[in-house]
């Protein structure tokens, strides 16, 4: 039996998972799960530490025990998070040719390539899974990040048929409902709203979904008010910050201080690289043209 | 056949045999004869015994209230009737002339008749207001059957139908056996009239019920209604459905369809048999009387099914057709659709659930001991649809738990089981035992309810979070933000949090019938006589008494009251001018707590309103009010307010009204006006009225007439004393003589100087005193529309410059300048550019798929705007160029990073992964990749409503530098946005015109200011920029500014020609007197000496531009350019630079013109 599905020991660690409430998953009592279940529910322990940036934790845990593969394919998601992404593309690239069957391998070892910008590598390997999810979602994600929605609706639409009730896919679903747009933002919207609303899986990132649906739906009074009071909560989530600064753009607003405020919490974020990134070609650009008489 | 298994029991009472029930037509009371010879009046809304009657000897088997007086009629085994007064509570008489046993008795719905029916054989009619006989023998007779027992509701009624012609036949005829309905085998127990139609049921011992049809010339058996299994004793037809109930001594009580005379339920007593039913004649309640007592009961719940969301209502009618109802439009939709087949025909509904995700609702119907429906609703109201695609089960509760969960709940299987949309089970969960029913727990969470107990329970987690200690929970009202939740019971209402933790708990004597929440966290519930409201604390009170039970939808009362207490008077307006609320409770609520004004605003009937009006002093009202009225008292309580208030107007009328002369004399001696008072003489010498006339003589101070009225009344010696004492010694001689006496026969005493009446030195009467401020309240403003219009100067105080009379021909001005900019604006028109050419090559290997959103957007528009968003700076230049011969971007480069700023939302999705990136769209309900668009912040409106107010408040405040800058943000966010209409195009244009002109005009006063101030040319320049300051076409009152500067400035340089020209203009202008004022001195002092000390180039009657670049005049005819994106002119020899105002395109570049829509595109 799916030790994740409705009647399994791992749903609520699973749930709190990936409805961001990583605390909750390091706070879950494993010592009475049945032995199978031990170490599923160790790696998303791990998992929930990466997520909340103690890599160095988690690199310290897992060394002595390479062996098995789960937690080596933990080792090179932390690995790639801690920055060491050549090594972390090293171990995932082996881990993949060695044991292409093991999910965690699949999902761990598939996330750092594609991190290193090897999506085809990634799907191949993830392509093996067998009814899990996270790939599942992973493959969403890849598709999504490809701009090939249609792909990422398709397999979301595979899913659904053995999967319904299953939250991940209900994510993976608001994703591309995200991309889709029109009447899928509201979809989403309610996706995310049930998850934020409800005190189990309240989190940043439930929030931050709620937030960026009432972005993409034009209502944006109400995208602020989960922004603003998030923001309050969790001042140094980067996402939360960087949406943050989208609504305060569109309304009008200056978003210099949360421009800085990410910059010192997050200076890698897509947000900063992007906007450097256009700055820098925008002078490019400019520079072709000039007037006819200088004055 | 289906029977019910729990019958909608309202009360019971406990007694020996009722033979008789009657419903009283209007109080929630109930007569019941009994076999032990009383008979009793109960409350059976309270289930209290109101009294007792105990006259009869033996028996009571007939009962009827009159409909309109405190009368009932009781007939007994005793062969008596009797007729009673309920609040004298006594027999008031008794009618004797039966000689067997009354079997029933009734009140003619008209006329002043009692008809009784006897075992004697006869029915009588008897006149209850004489006591006497009117058909003292009307011998019914029905061969062939042992038990007589007939009777109608209405008898009279079949009379008028047998005899249409014969109406009048009381009285002198005795009434004719028109049908004899032949077809029960045994005796018949009871006969009953259709209430329209031309039906009669009966129900006899052969445990029949039998149907009959009459017309005008026959009657026959129409069908059987076969199932009861005992004698049947009673039946009767529904007053308002379609259906026939009968009662019999089987211990059933049992519904029939009437028109496919099938069983539709049948409720079955243990151990009473039934003798007798009876129907409300308005309501949906019945009544039964059984060997131990009477039970009142409903055949089905009134309670609608119905759930809110957010402002909208959704519920099922009694036809069975959801409807929604929008609280804010205050209107009902059309029926959404029809739910004809749910269940079983004469089964409501009983509760309804609604999914704003899928847009679905579930439905429960009690029928079949059972059954849910989930049915999507359509999108849009078209009249009553049968659904198509319809999900069903068996469950008695059906809620939904989430988007796509629903639970649903088997009291037999004591099992809950979630389900997905698709009707198929995902979880199965075990309740607590005893479970009788589920409700929503907030998200994710079920309630469960135990006979004792309320638990809640996470369905991810499948665990219970929390349980409350709450007998006898019937239903669950959840508070709008989710955060409480009361719990109902019969009796009693428990407030817990969302975590079942208790936060108050109330007990009501009286039965709770539902609760809903206040947005405020103000819980309001209705019990069966009263809405009452109830704060977190459990302080509770009454807002209203009901006489009907109410089921809570909206709180609108109380949520004036609170509206009141806050003083939100916009909210109030709101409800007042929405809502029908209306009774003397809230008017005297009103009244006491000190809002009679508000109150006024309620009332219709005259009499209150013009105690209100007079209790907030607004006379108007009052006036109108008394006028309607027109009766002296409210005349007297109106003169006496408005003397109080000064208003004589009023006084003089409500004094006119009474007829009140020495009133109004004198009211007109204290206003000084003259001739009314001698009107008032007039009045007074017309009417004989001498005292009166007197009266008005010594007010005038006319001494003749007054002397005139002595003689007339024969008081001589006052007349000559007058005449003497006013000196008058003709007139004192000539009464003398009239006499017949001389002065010396007089003695009179020694006479100081008269004293005179003394006259008021204000005429008064010419306009009313100063009045006591009228009680306008701010309420009443906002009522007569006042309020915005406050708002509006308020708002328009807040921009700091001096005058306010500006401000109003601001607008004027505004409308003038635009004909103007419009007619002078025929920018770029001549440069025809092909359409296509605008369509810049986007670099993309294939469409659709693998392409991101932004690399779409930059196909799928031709503008700039969308470019940039796209982060496709570099087309966007090409565009810019294009266009408006954009060649300087750097200072677009802020604006260019805002709009790509705003383009993209990012979400965090897997661990280790970069968000996903989603693009923000302005086509928010398209899915289309040809036609999705980005947003773009900051569009027309904001321009207009906000940047453009900050400009002119920089320019009013003399901050000419943030002014330019303010200015020119402006000229950039239009030179890269999109608009949505052709109508903003040009609104756009006229900004960007606007924009232009105020630039240029801070730029001539800033290099103004630069300028160093020794030197003759200096200063020649000085008095020209300044000069040049006022040609920009800025607002008038900002022009106002530049020429009274310019005025200043020519005037202490001795420059009185062109001082006088500014001087002119501004007059011409118009203004503020201060400004004026100035001028027109000014003015004054130059038209003595009208020469310039100093020749500076400006000639004020000229036509000229001014080049932007040089600030120099451009004389029209002259030759210049124009620069293609502001407009902005300059001298031929700036061609190729730069331009001054934007600062980004190049002066008399070639270019298409700024495109900021494509039709069809937005």
């Amino acid at each position: 039996m799916d030790p994740f599905s409705a009647e399994g020991e791992l749903l609520n660690i699973h749930t709190a998972f990936h409805s961001g409430q990583y605390q909750s998953v390091l706070d879950f009592e494993t010592a009475a799960l049945s032995p199978e279940n031990q170490l599923p529910a160790r790696v998303l322990k791990l998992r929930a530490q990466i997520a909340l940036g103690q890599t160095s934790e988690v690199l310290a845990a897992v060394s002595s025990e390479e062996d098995t593969p789960d937690l080596a394919a933990v080792k090179a998601l932390a690995q790639l998070v801690a920055g060491d992404a050549d090594a972390a593309e090293q171990l995932a690239q082996d881990l993949a040719e060695n044991y292409p069957e093991n999910s965690s391998v699949q999902f761990l070892a598939g996330t750092v390539l594609q991190a290193q910008g090897r999506s085809e590598e990634a799907l191949a390997l993830l392509g093996k899974h067998q009814g899990s999810l996270e790939a599942v979602a992973l493959i969403v994600q890849i598709h999504l990040q490809q701009n090939r929605t249609d792909l990422a609706l398709k397999e979301v639409q595979a899913a659904k048929r053995w999967a319904q009730d299953s939250l991940l896919v209900n994510i993976a679903e608001s994703w591309v409902g995200l991309r889709v747009g029109g009447e899928k933002y509201q979809s989403a919207f309610y996706v995310y709203e049930e998850l934020a609303s409800a005190p189990s899986t309240s989190a940043p990132l439930s929030i931050v979904g709620q937030a960026v649906a009432e972005l993409h739906l034009g209502r944006l009074p109400e995208a602020e008010a989960a922004l603003s009071a998030a923001l309050e909560k969790y001042p140094e989530d980067s996402e939360l910050i960087a949406n943050s600064i989208v609504l305060n753009v569109l309304a009008g607003k200056p978003s210099a201080d949360l421009e800085s405020k990410l910059q010192q919490v997050q200076p890698s974020h897509a947000l900063l690289a992007d906007i450097q990134e256009k700055s820098d070609f925008f002078d490019t650009a400019a520079a072709k043209y000039a007037p006819k008489v200088s004055s | 056949m289906q029977s019910s298994p729990n019958m909608l029991t309202k009360f019971e009472s406990k007694s020996s045999r009722a033979k008789g029930i009657a419903f009283h037509p209007k109080r929630p009371w109930i007569l019941v004869s009994l076999h032990s010879s009383t008979i009793q009046l109960w409350d059976y809304r309270m289930g209290t015994l109101i009294d007792r009657f105990e006259e009869h000897d033996g028996p009571v088997r007939g009962v009827d209230f009159h409909p309109t007086q405190p009368l009932f009629v009781s007939g007994g085994d005793d062969y008596k009737i009797k007729v009673w007064n309920y609040q004298t509570r006594r027999c008031l008489f008794t009618l004797n002339g039966h000689l067997d046993y009354v079997r029933t008795v009734f009140f003619h719905p008209e006329l002043p008749w009692i008809l009784s029916a006897s075992d004697d054989q006869t029915i009588r009619i008897w006149n209850w207001q004489n006591r006497s006989l009117i058909c003292p023998h009307l011998g019914y007779l029905r061969p062939a059957k042992e038990a007589l027992r007939p009777t109608s509701i209405s008898f009279e009624d079949q009379m008028a139908r047998a005899n249409p012609n014969q109406a009048d036949m009381f009285g002198n005829t005795d009434a004719i056996v028109k049908f004899v309905l032949e077809g029960h085998d045994r005796g018949v127990n009871w006969v009953s009239f259709h209430p329209e139609l031309p039906l009669i049921v009966s129900a006899g011992d052969d445990r029949l019920i039998k149907l009959w049809r009459m017309s005008d010339t026959k009657a026959w058996e129409v069908d059987t209604c076969r199932g009861h299994f005992q004698n049947a004793s009673a039946c009767l037809f529904h007053p308002h459905q379609d259906l026939i109930l009968s009662v019999g001594e089987d211990k059933t009580i049992r519904v029939w369809d009437l028109n496919k005379r099938t069983s539709v339920q049948s409720f079955k007593r243990d151990l009473d048999r039934f003798w007798v039913i009876a129907a409300h004649p308005e309501m949906n309640l019945f009544a039964a009387g059984h060997d131990t007592g009477v039970m009142v009961f409903k055949l089905e719940r009134e309670r609608p099914a119905s759930a809110i969301h957010q402002n909208q209502l959704f519920y099922i009618t009694k036809e069975k057709h959801v409807k929604s109802y929008d609280f804010v439009k205050n209107e009902e939709s059309q029926s959404l659709l029809s739910l004809r087949k749910l269940g079983s025909p004469w089964v409501p509904p009983r509760t309804l659930s609604y999914n704003p995700a899928e847009r679905a609702i579930l439905v429960t119907s009690p029928a079949d001991s059972g059954t849910y429906e989930l049915i999507h609703l359509p999108r849009d109201a078209t009249g009553a649809v049968e659904p198509t695609d319809v999900k069903r089960g068996q469950a008695t509760s059906a809620v939904f738990v989430a988007r796509n969960r629903f639970a649903v709940f088997n009291p037999a299987s004591q099992q809950v089981d979630i389900k997905d949309l698709s009707n198929s089970t995902t979880k199965t969960i075990k309740p607590p035992a005893g479970t009788t029913d589920i409700y929503f727990g907030g998200a994710g969470c079920l309630l469960f309810i135990t006979p004792t107990t309320v638990v809640l329970f996470d369905i991810q987690q499948k665990k219970q979070l929390a349980e409350v200690t709450v007998s006898g929970v019937k239903y669950v009202a959840w508070s709008n933000d989710g955060l409480y939740c009361a719990l109902l019971s019969k009796h009693n209402v428990t407030i817990v949090t969302k975590t079942l933790e208790q936060v108050s708990t109330l007990h009501e004597t009286i039965r709770i019938k539902s609760a809903t929440w206040d947005d405020a966290g103000v819980l309001i519930y209705s019990t069966l006589n009263h809405v009452k409201y109830s704060l977190l604390n459990g302080d509770n009170g009454i807002i209203r008494t009901l006489d009907q039970t109410v089921y809570l939808i909206d709180p609108t009362e109380y949520r004036f009251k609170l509206a009141l207490v806050k003083r939100n008077y916009d909210e109030m307006l709101q409800i007042i001018k929405t809502s029908s609320l209306v009774g003397q409770s809230i008017i005297s609520y009103l009244q006491k707590k000190g809002y009679p004004e508000i109150a006024l605003q309620f009332v219709q009937d005259p009499q209150t309103r013009f105690d209100l009006a007079l209790e907030c002093g607004n006379l108007d009202v009052a006036i109108e009010m008394a006028k309607e009225l027109d009766r002296p008292n409210f005349w007297t309580r109106l003169g006496a307010e408005a003397l109080a208030h000064g208003n004589h107007q009023t006084v003089e009328m409500a004094y006119q009204k009474q007829r009140n002369f020495d009133k109004l004399s004198f009211l007109y001696l204290s206003t000084g006006d003259q001739d009314k008072l001698s009107r008032m003489a007039k009045i007074a010498s017309h009417r004989g009225d001498f005292t009166s006339r007197f009266q008005n003589a010594v007010y005038r101070g006319d001494i003749e007439d007054r002397i005139e009225m002595f003689k007339e009344v024969d008081l001589y010696p006052l007349a000559y004393l007058t005449a003497k004492s006013h000196g008058l010694t003709e007139e004192a001689e000539s009464i003398l003589e009239a006499v017949g006496l001389t002065e010396d026969q007089i003695t009179l005493p020694s006479l100081e100087q008269p004293l005179k009446v003394a006259h008021p030195i204000v005429p008064t009467f010419k306009a009313a005193w100063p009045v006591k401020a009228a009680g306008h309240s701010s309420f009443e403003k906002a009522l007569l529309g006042e309020v915005g219009a406050v708002d509006e100067e308020a708002a328009a105080d807040g921009f700091d410059f001096e005058d306010d009379e500006q401000e109003t021909t601001l607008a004027k001005e505004t409308l003038d300048d635009d004909e103007e900019d419009a007619s002078g604006w025929d920018m770029g028109d001549d440069v025809n550019v092909e359409e296509d050419v605008d369509f810049v090559n986007v670099e993309s290997t294939e469409a659709g798929a693998g392409s991101s959103e932004a690399d779409l957007w930059a196909r799928n528009s031709p503008l700039a705007a969308d470019h940039v968003a796209a982060g496709s700076f570099d087309t966007a230049m090409q565009l810019l160029n294009r266009q408006v011969g954009a060649v300087h971007f750097a200072p677009l480069k802020p604006r260019f990073l805002e709009v790509f700023k705003a383009s993209k939302t990012y979400l965090p999705a897997t661990v280790g992964l970069p968000p996903l990136v989603n693009y923000v769209r302005r086509t928010t309900e398209e899915t289309d990749s040809r036609k999705l668009l980005p947003i773009i912040p900051r569009d027309l409106e904001t321009v207009a409503t906000v940047d453009l107010q900050e400009g002119y408040t920089a320019m009013r405040s003399n901050k000419l530098e943030d002014g330019v800058r303010i200015f020119k943000g402006i000229l950039h966010t239009l030179l890269v946005n999109t608009v949505s209409s052709e109508a903003e195009v040009a609104q756009a244009q006229k900004i960007i015109a606007t924009a232009r002109e105020y630039i240029l005009a801070m730029t001539i006063e800033l290099e103004r200011r630069t300028l160093p101030t020794e030197g003759q040319d200096n200063l020649k320049r000085s008095l020209e920029l300044s000069a040049y300051f006022t040609i920009p076409k800025l607002e008038v009152a900002h022009r106002q500014l530049a020429l009274m500067a310019a005025m200043k400035l020519a005037f202490a340089n001795k420059n009185y020609n062109s001082a006088l020209g500014f001087a002119s203009r501004m007059l011409a202008n118009g203004g503020s007197a201060k400004l004026l004022e100035q001028a027109k001195k000014i003015k004054a002092q130059c038209e003595r000496n009208p020469s310039d000390a100093i020749d500076i180039d400006f000639d004020q009657f000229a036509e000229f531009d001014i080049c932007a670049a040089s600030h120099t005049p451009i004389f029209s005819g002259s030759p210049f350019v124009t620069d293609p994106f502001t407009g902005a002119k300059y001298h031929p020899q700036y061609k190729g630079s730069v331009d001054r105002i934007a600062e980004v395109t190049e002066i008399g570049a070639p270019a298409s013109g700024l495109r900021l829509f494509v039709p069809g595109q937005f």
